[in-house]
């Protein structure tokens, strides 16, 4: 026989469960606004129903249903949507530090405009000129040697600022280093909560989406693979679990090592080496003692800053060192042919100081690197303007060697025009690639991004439209009591006083 | 697909400042007039653009080349011309010398008046332009002609060239050496030398051969003559290479223009264009944000 009060315990848990909806309809509604929050939802699920099968069981007609309850507050998330994000996100970070380094290269190179290298060099070309037809003037050869310093200045421009920027990214690559490692420890520190909280039974919502949160941020940085680990033996299914998080080489196929290791309970960190005479980064490494990652391809922004730092600047740099000694080397072989107005041969246009070796002549075999950085006008020329070697004759008036000179800039032997335009054409096209890649990667990325939104945002009118359902059942529980209520009122107090 | 309010503004956001973005770009192009502001915006543009340039300004530099080939060849023409009217005018005189009915002081008279010519022609041959003197070959600072000196006549032939177009070179003086001569002797001669002998022998009592140095002083003149003659072949040349000088440089500034320009009809009416779509993404922005189910909810 079934207790008497028994609807009265049904409709409780009928406004028991239903209130708790409503509590989880206010903290949805409260989190609409909140990054990488998940909506909720409430498992609802019926009580055991009585009688429960069994040997002594009551004979009454069965099984009824005892009412409701909270099974579980589940977060709404599709997990593949994350795996897409993340490869999206990671690509968007590789791309980013690619293009963000080229454009500050072209804001350096500054082509093509009236104050780049190569305007620097047609003036110089145009004062050679001018000096060709007026070798016996001053004012001509003032302007050949500030044109000739222009050209060597514009070259330690180029050369330094590439540098500094090289440098800035060496302190980058040691930030987003230091940010792996912060968001390792934090992801680490989320599964020792989770594999406590776990194996009681609960799902610990937010910490999913905290932890998530951390685990997309890092996907920018590096390319990662996501796998969970159950905290217990027989854990509930819809616990995430514990994250394993494995560092993947940029192009996928090859595992580097465990980032964050579930199962242990430990991270690891990342590290790099940076070789001082090449100023090359010439490996990362994980955890200690340090394993050699070996591959450089660790993907994401860390491989965009490595890859600018190793080879876009250290190329650039090296082809403008090559092409200022190119330059140099001709332009003095040229004028050393030629006589000042003092009559003297055999001097040197352009000055390099090499370190170590101060005053050593320039030759086509001292070593190049730093050399446009380096470049400057001989002192012979910075302290008298008649040593600029116009003539191939003493004659005063004879400009030929100017005329020379001024034919450097297209030597066949040096390429300068053409080397420069070349250099300067292969940074746009990586350039623009870079961009155009960086763009791709983000409209995908949120366009992966919008399903997730579509999946886990909370929508506003879907709360109000839950919460008048909730609040209808909550109120139609409550008025069940009431029945009830009067039924038992009925019985007791309505009950046997016939008669009296 | 499920679509939340947040999407919709996050959407809109989007969208809006991509078009911020397409009109700052626009402004770009119409406050700087160019096509691109950095190579990759268009890495062929730019190449191009940085060629170009140097064409440009190489085709400058050429016209002011020109200009200063022009400078020497026409002061030289100028002052071989007025040699010529001295040299006739020297001529005039010693056919007149040459008749035997003169007297002594007669013929001195001319003789003063031959001196005076030759001062003349030594200051014409001394010209200077700009400071250069335009007679000297390539030894512009040293005056040519100095009779102080052993050697009154400097014997510098090297040409004076000017780079007036690519791999062209054009001599822009005229070859003193084979005009203003002198060359001192048992008689002198030259261009100098018999005018000198000229003078002296109208200025002796009895001159028996006034009649030979008309012969003379017309071998001087035809020399003049053809140097001048020479001169005005080389300036119809400066003068073709300075008309297709011109024509180049029309043409590199138009294909500059054409290569970076921006095309300003075109990029007003993106840019309009670009108002109307971003118009339209605030209005609807206004409208997507609507009154949700809780307005209607009481």
């Amino acid at each position: 026989m079934r207790s008497t009060f028994h609807g009265l315990e049904t409709a409780r848990r009928g406004m028991f469960t239903q209130q708790t909806a409503l509590q989880v309809t206010g903290n949805n509604i409260s989190n609409a606004n909140t990054p990488g929050y998940s909506r909720q939802r409430v498992n609802f699920e019926q009580t055991e129903p009585y009688p429960a099968a069994a040997m002594n069981r009551p004979n009454i007609p069965g099984q009824m249903g005892t009412g409701v309850k909270a099974g579980s507050i589940q977060r709404v998330r599709e997990g593949f949507l994350d795996v897409q994000f993340r490869t999206e996100n990671n690509k968007l970070g590789y791309w980013g530090a690619k293009a963000e380094g080229l454009e500050k290269m072209e804001d350096i190179m500054n082509e093509p405009s009236d104050n780049g290298l190569s305007k620097t060099l047609d003036r110089f070309w145009q004062s050679l000129q001018d000096l060709a037809v007026n070798p016996e003037d001053s004012g001509a050869r003032s302007v050949v040697r500030q044109r000739g310093i222009a050209v060597a200045e514009t070259f330690n421009y180029l050369s330094n600022s590439l540098y500094t920027i090289k440098k800035d990214m060496e302190s980058q690559i040691d930030i987003t280093k230091l940010e792996v490692n912060s968001l390792t420890t934090q992801i680490n520190n989320i599964n020792k909560q989770i594999s406590e909280i776990e194996p009681h039974g609960y799902l610990p919502n937010d910490l999913y989406d905290e932890r998530d949160m951390l685990v997309d941020r890092l996907s920018e940085l590096v390319n990662i693979k996501v796998t969970s680990e159950p905290s217990s033996d027989d854990p509930s299914p819809m616990a995430a679990g514990k994250y394993t998080i494995e560092l993947i080489s940029g192009d996928g196929t090859q595992s580097l090592g465990k980032l964050v290791d579930g199962a242990a309970l430990a991270k690891s960190d990342v590290n790099y080496n940076i070789d001082s005479t090449t100023g090359k980064l010439t490996k990362f490494t994980l955890g200690a003692p340090p394993s050699d990652i070996t591959t450089l391809k660790v993907g994401g922004r860390l491989s965009g800053l490595t890859d600018s730092f190793n080879n876009t600047y250290p190329t650039m740099l090296n082809d403008l060192d090559k092409l200022a000694k190119g330059f140099a080397v001709k332009f003095n072989e040229v004028h050393s042919n030629g006589y000042s107005l003092t009559n003297t041969t055999n001097i040197d246009f352009f000055a390099l100081e090499i370190p170590g070796a101060v005053s050593e002549e320039i030759t086509s075999t001292t070593p190049i690197a730093g050399f446009a950085s380096r470049l400057t006008i001989h002192d012979d020329i910075k302290n008298k303007i008649e040593n600029i070697a116009a003539g191939l004759t003493t004659s005063d008036g004879d400009g030929d060697n100017a005329q020379l000179l001024s034919d450097v800039k297209n030597d066949s032997d040096v390429k300068l025009k053409t080397t420069y335009e070349g250099m300067i054409g292969r940074m746009a096209v990586e350039s623009q690639e870079a961009v155009r890649l960086m763009d791709n990667s983000n409209v995908l990325k949120s366009a992966v991004d919008s399903r997730r939104q579509s999946i886990s945002g909370v929508s506003l009118d879907e709360e109000m439209t839950n919460m008048i359902q909730f609040q209808h059942a909550y109120n139609a529980s409550a008025r069940n009591i009431t029945v009830i209520d009067e039924m038992l009122d009925k019985i007791i107090n309505g009950m046997g006083v016939g008669g009296r | 697909m499920r679509v939340t309010q947040s999407m919709l503004s996050n959407n809109m956001l989007r969208h809006i400042s991509q078009g911020y973005e397409r009109m700052a770009k626009t402004q770009e192009q119409l406050s700087t007039g160019k096509k691109i502001s950095r190579p990759s915006d268009d890495p062929v543009v730019a190449m191009k653009g940085m060629s170009y340039r140097t064409n440009l300004t190489e085709v400058e530099q050429y016209k002011r080349n020109l200009s200063e080939a022009y400078n020497w060849m026409e002061n030289s023409d100028a002052a071989l011309d007025k040699a010529t009217s001295v040299m006739q005018r020297i001529r005039e005189l010693t056919v007149q010398a040459s008749n035997g009915t003169l007297e002594d002081s007669q013929r001195q008279i001319i003789s003063k008046e031959i001196g005076q010519l030759k001062e003349h022609l030594v200051s014409i041959a001394n010209t200077q332009v700009a400071g250069k003197y335009i007679f000297n070959g390539n030894d512009t600072t040293t005056q040519p002609v100095d009779f102080s000196k052993p050697n009154p006549v400097s014997q510098n032939g090297n040409p004076v060239k000017i780079e007036l177009s690519k791999g062209i070179d054009i001599a822009i003086n005229v070859n003193p050496k084979t005009i203003f001569t002198y060359t001192s002797g048992s008689t002198d001669s030259g261009l100098f030398g018999d005018i000198m002998e000229l003078e002296k022998a109208l200025n002796s009592t009895n001159p028996s051969d006034i009649d030979s140095f008309i012969g003379k002083l017309d071998k001087n003149l035809e020399k003049l003559v053809s140097e001048r003659a020479e001169l005005g072949a080389r300036y119809n040349r400066v003068e073709l290479i300075d008309a297709r000088v011109s024509e180049q440089e029309v043409i590199a500034n138009r294909i500059l223009s054409e290569n970076e320009d921006a095309d300003i009809e075109r990029v007003i009416t993106d840019l309009k264009m670009q108002e109307t779509v971003q118009r339209a993404a605030l209005g609807v922005g206004a409208r997507i944000i609507q009154p949700s189910l809780m307005d209607f909810l009481r």
